[in-house]
């Protein structure tokens, strides 16, 4: 098992009475850069203590034009980490391929990223979310063509003699040659995030990279979702690897259940009343229609639903409790899932800076020998096949 | 009324649904459905097959027809009608269309201006006038669409979008009946691929209105909600000889609104 901490960098101080979506039309007369210059360095220094307490890696996402993440470009805050930690992977999932003209950019970028950091990058390739098709007036009916070619140009400026021609539908690019080439040879783990679209999964498991199970519905559907991906890989003919699996989830630990609730709860509201609405808009032609049959099978269970904290603890929206809970709920539910790697959101909405660290500490101290006792590295993790179904 | 019948035409991107009806002796109307894909079942093109030859090609990717991925832009959209034009014979047919499908016919009518016998815009898509905006039509609530489209919300159309408005267009969420919802969500991605960006306009399209040979009707739903008269007037003044009428009563979807009157209309221009 490999111990993530991911941040969403949420921005904390919308108005009370803002009851608008948090993306795309958000108006942006609600930053204050008073606490954007407060939140970035603390978020980043969150990230640097995960090193500390014996994470494996961080992660950052790229979001643009919302309160849930102020994220645009996860890349300059991989850069500062490269900077400023010396040992975790530094996972950033990713960047929104379609988003880049030229993509080239991509594999430039986390090259330099790759290389200030001595091979510890992590490379995260996305679609981008719908809202971001909004934001950027950007066609979403080329969407997945535009990342299957922009996939396909920073691979082979990784791994091909450069200058070569790429001439495609969507980029035309006379000379292909990245410098600088990335430290890992021939180039960094790729992960890709996915909301259950089977194309995703395919395409994660024909190239066989890892499948990162975005959150925020019911536990049900990640038990679906990690069984498509590893039907799917056994479709290309191989026995899926639990670390090509990453179950991203919110976590709180605290001293007692009920402290943990007690100190958690409000600012989970928040995220989730707050700071989704918005992201699940799926813009004209972005998804096809076979996957959006499939992704609305999940859409009921979507956390922007939820009404009561009881509908948390039994879909496993976020798992919260004192150290022993935290561990049994993750060790029962990683066996199941079948995910070598856990990705922690361990701030999440408002909750403030002492009560993340106090969350960073006790789950490193606490739960996450637990669980590396119960998932040695490279062990199979799946349990029992048949209790997934 | 007269009937309408569907059948199947083979074209270059994909076999596509074409609506035929009328008398064999009388003018050819080509009718070009708006984002909406209205085309089967409309009573609009029954009553223009009282005294028209009609013919109604749906678009690839709207209803059953096939192609749309190889269509990409509005260029695209031009051949691929130029082909069906074609294929049926229709050397230079008067042209309806209605927003979209204006859009659409205003394309030919300056790329091909022979092309087209008649031209009859209907709340026409197709420029971008400064301060005058089309409305989002993208993810937008099906019940705030409807009060934009229609102009009675009791009209059929309108009050089953208001009934599905609990299903969101842009949100996945809920318990949504998909056979309801693939329709909408296919027009909308087809229609994307023509009209995301830039938003439902051709920036080139309005200095090149002055190529327009045909005779020209633009019709205008006095209270649509979703394209600006300006839109109208526009193409009224740089068409040589066009005209705009006002259809008092009718929003946006004016050929479903007011089907007898818009075939009047049409039946006067034509004859004219």
């Amino acid at each position: 098992m490999r111990f993530f901490s991911f941040h969403l960098m949420p921005y904390p101080s919308l108005p009370p009475d803002y009851d608008g979506p948090a993306w795309v039309t958000c108006p942006n007369e609600f930053f204050d850069p008073a606490v954007g210059h407060e939140v970035y360095n603390r978020y980043l220094d969150e990230l640097v203590y995960a090193e500390e307490l014996g994470f494996d890696g961080v992660c950052v996402n790229e979001h643009h034009q919302n309160a849930y993440g102020i994220m645009p470009s996860p890349n300059l805050m991989g850069s500062i980490l490269a900077r400023q930690t010396k040992r975790v992977k530094i996972a950033i999932v990713g960047n929104a391929l379609p988003l880049y003209d030229p993509p080239t950019r991509v594999a430039e970028e986390f090259a330099m990223i790759d290389n200030i950091s001595g091979g510890r990058l992590i490379a995260g390739f996305v679609v981008g979310g719908g809202p971001e098709y909004y934001s950027f007036s950007m066609n979403p009916a080329h969407a997945r063509e535009r990342f299957a070619e922009a996939h396909e140009i920073i691979m082979r400026a990784w791994t091909e003699p450069g200058p070569f021609e790429y001439i495609g539908k969507h980029y035309k690019l006379r000379y292909v040659n990245s410098w600088p080439r990335p430290f890992q040879q021939p180039h960094p783990e790729v992960w890709i995030p996915g909301a259950g679209s089977l194309e995703t999964m395919e395409f994660v498991a024909k190239h066989r990279y890892a499948y990162m199970g975005i959150p925020y519905f019911h536990i049900s559907v990640f038990d679906r979702t990690f069984r498509m991906f590893r039907e799917a890989c056994e479709r290309e003919g191989y026995e899926y690897d639990p670390l090509q699996a990453g179950w991203l989830e919110p976590i709180y630990v605290a001293e007692t259940d009920e402290q943990a609730r007690q100190e958690y709860e409000e600012h989970f509201w928040y995220f989730v009343k707050r700071l989704l609405p918005g992201i699940n808009i799926s813009p004209p032609g972005y998804t096809s229609i076979r996957s959006i049959e499939n992704i609305l099978k999940g859409a009921g269970t979507f956390a922007i639903n939820l009404q009561t904290w009881d509908e948390v603890v039994e879909g496993q929206y976020a798992i919260v409790g004192s150290p022993e809970t935290v561990a049994e709920k993750l060790t029962e539910s990683l066996r199941r899932l079948g995910t070598g790697n856990l990705l922690g959101l361990f701030q999440l909405g408002t909750l403030p800076a002492h009560l993340t660290r106090k969350n960073l500490e006790l789950f490193a101290t606490e739960v996450m020998p637990k669980l590396r006792k119960e998932f040695p590295e490279g062990a199979r993790v799946l349990g029992d096949q048949a209790a997934v179904a | 009324m007269a009937a309408v019948t569907e059948g199947r035409l083979s074209t270059q991107v994909g076999k596509v649904q074409v609506f035929r009806g009328g008398p064999a002796d009388g003018p050819p109307v080509v009718y070009l459905h708006s984002a909406q894909g209205e085309t089967p079942g409309l009573l609009f093109l029954e009553t223009l097959a009282d005294w028209a030859g009609v013919v109604a090609p749906v678009f690839p990717g709207f209803g059953e027809s096939e192609g749309i991925d190889e269509i990409d832009d509005i260029e695209d959209a031009v051949f691929h009608l130029l082909d069906v034009f074609d294929s049926l014979g229709l050397e230079s047919p008067a042209v309806v269309g209605l927003s979209l499908g204006g859009w659409l016919a205003a394309e030919i009518a300056t790329r091909y201006p022979e092309r087209v016998g008649r031209l009859v815009l209907v709340n026409p898509a197709g420029l971008y006038i400064e301060g005058h905006p089309i409305k989002e039509i993208f993810g937008r609530q099906l019940d705030e669409l409807a009060l934009e489209l229609f102009a009675d919300q009791s009209h059929p159309v309108a009050a089953l979008m208001h009934q599905m408005a609990s299903l969101s267009m842009s949100t996945l969420s809920g318990e949504v009946p998909f056979d309801l919802l693939r329709p909408i969500i296919q027009s909308q991605a087809a229609t994307a691929k023509l009209g995301w960006d830039p938003y439902l306009h051709n920036p080139k399209l309005r200095k090149r209105l002055y190529r327009v040979t045909a005779p020209t009707l633009v019709v205008h739903g006095a209270v649509d909600g979703l394209i600006p008269r300006a839109h109208a007037e526009a193409y009224a003044q740089d068409i040589a000889g066009a005209r705009l009428v006002d259809v008092d009563g009718a929003a946006h979807m004016l050929p479903l609104e007011k089907p007898d009157e818009l075939s009047a209309i049409v039946r006067e221009f034509v004859a004219g």
